[in-house]
């Protein structure tokens, strides 16, 4: 769940020199860090993903610095391709989320007070269904679960939240003086969302997208955990936890340190949004 | 009211495309019924049982008649009454959102107020990165943790499971919900101490907090006086939300727990395609998503008068 | 301890055989305590990941139901004892005619339902029709088509007139629960004989079995049992370990094991099982019509090295759909051994020594993924390219088996004597040879056990020689308990878990 305490869309600042947060270099730096990863992996990897080179449930070692799994697997190597899963999944279910949310919160916000009122409480029942099981409903459906159903699946159960975002942000901006009188001057419905309304809602927006992000890798580790998230042979965290679970106490390395990736990502990519906002906003340079 | 009737027409809508949704998921609830070895007539005997071997609009007719007699049938399963099965799981599940809920609330507030007014301090810092980790650790690794620690290596509450006889022995049935309760709450907490730190951030920032102060007012003082009221509604409409989340969303931590939830029974529906069970528990769930919408709504205005006058209030 | 049962060894005469109150009577279960040293009082917790979908086995109940209520709440005519022999339960005798088409039984005196009505012919009448009638879902409906008729003499004579000689036809009617024929609703509530009645059942939970008093035989050494039913192994695994149960039916991984080995208040017992995990070829459409194919990836797979993987040292290679506790089991391991060479320059007689790519539908659910990404690998060693489709067990039924929409699966088999899936071509693996099914089919019209035994030998060669399937192993059996714990059945045959003679130590 993450609906960011309403944030009042500020125009921005033109020439201010502001200073750079710290959460917004930490945060950078740890994502960074897992973007690193994930595009090395497309180049090398220390051993072949798939080949069972080790013992079954070897402990971490210098050759297998996370051990491997049952079939004798590098972990290592496959928690490096699981950070690129991870980006895969954060960013696919981020644009699919704000693709549709952004869309349907703007209609929202211009449509007539019923048709208001009817997205509203379709965007409240949405979100309090909980990710998980939209997305569940979403992975059954498709005939076959693959890593993309599963970004469509979160980016579809996220979207309610930022419609409902969305279509907060969009009212304030078209009630304020200038919007109106453009609005009476004749501009077109377009030209104000594009001209006006979105560069205005834009900051706000960034920092509430990359807190979705995280949230949508933890989706990914939760459907995983039921057995509903990306397939084998995909590394993505969720399923080495998953993977990882029947052995959690003789075993726990094979938790640990995908666990481990999955949190640090998290928590960098919260750590950005927290630094992106009191860039955005300098009025409240206050870190959250 | 006008905000509750729409939700209410949202609901049928929502269950008329959750009707449609569910038929078009691949399998049969037949399925659950047969096993290796049964031949094509035993199969069709079970689809005609079910019912699945009707015109999809067949189907949806029945579906509409039974729901509009508040008629929840039993379960193409295990013949049993869905709703005598949803009262059975409510009994876990009500017990656990609510007092998790609660227990969320008390830890929350106060970490959350303190950690805005003493932010630039260690322990504001502290219980910054405290409350990151909370929301980055998946629940269910929080629960391994606490089974580990305090079931299995201390001993002191169960590690699993919910009584047989539900409440009868309470303070088993107590005992049952300690960890699962404990591991909900602090996964919640960590995301509630967040909004409220926000909001009582936005509410020091202005006017008439400043306003206060300068006429001589303490922080504290002027928070009190002024800021709950103001702060307390973003968070109210949050928690409502996180409330009605938790009641299916526990799933992940009611396999932990082995805990006859609501959740657990949904996924299971879903699994074995049986859907009086999943239409039963997601309308008594939109129900109660409904009731804590409410209870918000009411909660909101008795908090901020301004609210009062208006006539639909979006939880915003 | 009793000799185990034998079926009929001669048409010659009529046999009869007496039996004795045989309820104490299994020699496979765990060392008993010494009489004195048990609480009778005592109430067991079993812990278990099968609960049962409802109450009735023809009504699509699941595995779960054969554990739960098997010779604990119902009894049949007959029973498979944990050692695998058929033994009489509630047939005190029973008659075969000359021509083995008729078959008399005469019943148990003095046995009671759990509702007090006394059993009676009529009420086997009843059972036996509620599992060959037209709404029933039992996979064993099969197996009883050859019943004729079913008279009712006197109270206590049930014959059953066969339309062909069937001498698997006590076995087949262990799987027959006797229900009183009042017609109650069998899917949430229950009227059998057995040492045990219903008590409560709590879905999602557990399910409570309490000590039926009116019972005929030998007394349960218990008050009750309660099974605890989890969807994660882990959270079972804790509940042994904090004592919220007594015993684990079946542990299904073998991570878990070493902290109760390593513990004396604990007894681990590895019995046998009937679990075989197969790779099923779609053995109707191409290349897998081609048994040099079938062949080339059976060898292709080093099975110990994956059953390793999944189980450690535990669980057993085998070479063809029979386990060693069905009477007609053969080595076969040797047929098509792990040889990757051999394994290509077969490929290449078929035709196809640059691979093949082929879809194998996986059940979501532990140990199938894991396996399916072995045989990935391996099969890329020969060229073989694999893609592994996730399904559920629901999507699997529609698709898999019902459809016949696949090319290959992976699904685990769980019941005892089921080579006859092989004699039928409508079966979703679809394998078709007139010998193997002419030898199935003649099986069950043997004189003698012998006989019997002999020709499904033979099938289960053949078959075998076919790689009909990628029979890849034969799951373990182990059942962990509280060292307090004894007198539990160790084999999983048919999922049965015996509850009756369990001994809880005194406090």
């Amino acid at each position: 769940m993450s609906l960011t305490p309403a944030d009042t869309p500020q125009p921005t600042a033109i020439s201010v020199r502001r200073k750079i947060p710290l959460s917004l270099i930490v945060g950078g730096l740890i994502v960074g860090l897992h973007l690193l990863a994930g595009i090395l992996t497309i180049l090398w990897t220390p051993y072949e993903p798939t080949a069972m080179v080790g013992g079954r449930l070897a402990e971490p070692s210098i050759a297998h610095w996370a051990g491997t799994d049952r079939l004798g697997r590098d972990l290592f190597t496959q928690i490096l391709i699981g950070a690129r899963i991870a980006l895969e999944v954060g960013s696919g279910a981020v644009l699919v989320g704000a693709g549709i949310g952004i869309t349907l919160g703007t209609l929202a916000a211009f449509a007539t007070r019923t048709l208001d009122d009817v997205f509203a409480a379709a965007f409240d029942i949405l979100i309090a269904f909980p990710t998980l099981l939209v997305a569940m409903l979403i992975v059954t459906a498709s005939q076959t679960a693959s890593l993309f159903t599963a970004v469509l699946a979160i980016g579809i159960a996220g979207s309610a939240i930022i419609a409902r975002l969305t279509r907060i942000l969009v009212k304030r901006v078209l009630s304020m003086d200038y919007i109106v009188a453009a609005r009476v001057a004749g501009s077109s419905w377009p030209s104000i969302v594009f001209v006006h309304v979105l560069p205005n809602i834009w900051p706000t927006l960034i920092v509430n997208l990359a807190l979705q992000f995280g949230l949508a890798a933890m989706a990914e580790s939760s459907l995983s955990y039921l057995g509903l998230g990306a397939p084998p042979p995909n590394a993505s965290w969720g399923r080495l936890l998953q993977e990882a679970q029947g052995t959690v106490y003789t075993a726990p390395f094979g938790a640990i340190a995908p666990g481990l990736a999955l949190v640090t990502l998290v928590i960098g990519m919260n750590l950005l949004a927290d630094g992106l906002r009191a860039f955005a906003d300098p009025t409240r340079r206050r870190s959250r | 009211m006008r905000r509750s009737a729409i939700l209410l027409v949202s609901v049928v809508l929502a269950s008329a495309v959750l009707f449609v949704l569910l038929r078009l998921l691949p399998g049969d609830p037949a399925n659950a019924l047969v096993s290796v070895g049964a031949d094509a007539t035993q199969i069709e005997a079970a689809r005609r049982q079910v019912g699945s071997d009707l015109p999809l609009f067949q189907q949806f007719l029945r579906f509409l008649t039974d729901i509009a007699k508040l008629d929840f049938g039993v379960s193409f399963v295990s013949g049993a009454s869905v709703l005598r099965e949803i009262g059975d799981r409510l009994v876990v599940t009500l017990p656990l959102t609510l007092s998790a809920f609660i227990s969320s609330i008390i830890v929350a507030v106060p970490v959350g107020i303190l950690a805005a007014v003493r932010q630039r301090t260690w322990y504001g810092a502290g219980i910054s990165v405290i409350s990151q980790l909370g929301i980055a650790v998946p629940a269910f690794w929080i629960g391994i943790l606490l089974v580990t620690l305090f079931a299995v290596n201390l001993q002191l509450v169960p590690s699993g499971g919910f009584p047989t006889d539900g409440w009868s022995a309470p303070i088993d049935s107590i005992e049952a919900l300690i960890l699962p309760v404990a591991t909900i709450t602090l996964v919640m907490s960590a995301s509630l101490i967040r909004y409220v730190r926000s909001a009582t951030e936005e509410v020091m920032s202005s006017d008439y907090i400043r306003t206060a102060r300068a006429l001589g007012a303490t922080l504290t003082g002027a928070l009190v006086r002024h800021g709950i009221r103001n702060g307390a509604v973003p968070v109210i409409s949050i928690l409502c939300i996180e409330l009605a989340s938790t009641l299916l969303g526990a799933v992940v931590i009611e396999r932990v727990f082995a805990l006859p939830g609501l959740g657990s029974m949904l996924l299971l529906g879903i699994e074995q395609r049986d859907y009086p069970n999943v239409q039963g528990v997601l309308v008594v769930s939109t129900m109660l998503v409904l009731i804590a919408g409410f209870a918000a709504d009411v909660i909101q205005r008795l908090v901020d008068p301004r609210l009062r006058g208006r006539v639909s209030g979006g939880a915003s | 301890m009793l000799r185990s049962f034998s079926i009929p060894t001669s048409l010659a005469c009529c046999i009869k055989l007496g039996i004795v109150g045989f309820f104490a009577s299994t020699t496979a279960f765990a060392p008993s305590l010494h009489a004195a040293d048990f609480d009778a009082n005592a109430s067991i917790n079993i812990g278990s990941l099968y609960e049962p979908q409802n109450l009735d086995n023809t009504a699509g109940a699941g595995q779960g139901i054969n554990e739960a209520f098997n010779g604990n709440v119902y009894e049949a005519l007959f029973r498979l004892s944990d050692s695998g022999a058929v033994e009489p339960v509630l047939a005190k005798d029973y008659k075969v005619s000359e021509d083995g088409l008729a078959y008399i039984f005469t019943l148990q005196p003095g046995v009671k339902f759990h509702s007090g009505e006394p059993l009676t012919a009529k009420d086997v009448k009843h059972s036996i029709e509620r599992v060959t009638g037209p709404d029933s879902k039992s996979s064993r409906k099969n197996s009883l088509k050859g019943i004729a008729s079913i008279e009712t003499p006197d109270d206590a004579t049930v014959v059953i007139k066969l339309s062909a000689r069937s001498i698997s036809l006590p076995y087949n009617l262990s799987y027959v629960w006797i229900v009183n024929d009042s017609g109650k609703d069998l899917k949430s509530a229950e009227n059998g004989t057995g040492p045990y009645k219903l008590g409560d059942w709590r879905r999602g939970s557990s399910l409570s079995l309490a000590r039926f008093e009116g019972y005929w035989g030998t007394k349960p050494t218990n008050s009750g049992v309660t099974f605890r039913y989890f969807t994660d192994a882990t959270a079972l695994n804790n509940a042994l370990l904090t004592g919220s149960v007594d015993i684990i039916t079946s542990v299904q991984s073998p991570d878990s094991l070493k902290q109760f080995q390593t513990n004396k208040s604990f007894t681990v017992a590895e019995g046998q099982s009937t679990t075989k995990l197969l790779l099923a070829y779609n053995d109707r459409v191409a290349p897998f019509d081609n048994v040099k194919v079938r062949k080339a990836l059976a060898r292709a797979i080093d099975k110990k090295k994956l059953l390793n993987a999944v189980w450690g040292d535990r669980g057993l290679v085998i070479g063809s759909f029979v386990p060693p506790t069905d009477p007609w089991y053969v080595d076969l391991t040797k047929v098509d051994d792990y040889n990757v060479e051999s394994a290509k320059a077969l490929l290449a007689e078929a035709g196809l020594k640059d691979g093949f790519t082929f879809t194998i539908d996986t059940p979501n659910y532990d140990p199938h993924p894991l396996v399916a990404q072995f045989l990935q690998t391996e099969y890329a060693k020969i060229g073989v390219k694999v893609n592994i489709n996730i399904i559920t067990a629901n999507e699997w039924y529609s698709k898999v088996y019902k459809a016949h929409d696949f090319q290959a699966t992976l699904q685990e088999h769980v019941n005892h004597r089921d080579i006859v899936f092989y004699s039928n071509p409508d079966f979703y693996w679809g394998y078709n040879n007139s010998k193997a099914i002419d030898l199935v089919k003649s099986s069950e019209a043997s004189m003698t056990t012998d006989e019997q035994t002999g020709r499904l030998k033979e099938a289960n060669t053949q078959i075998a020689e076919d790689a009909a399937s990628n029979w890849l192993y034969l799951y373990p059996q182990i059942v962990v308990s509280k060292a307090s714990v004894t007198g539990y059945p160790v084999n999983g045959l048919n999922s049965q878990f015996f509850t009756s003679a369990i001994q809880k130590g005194g406090k």
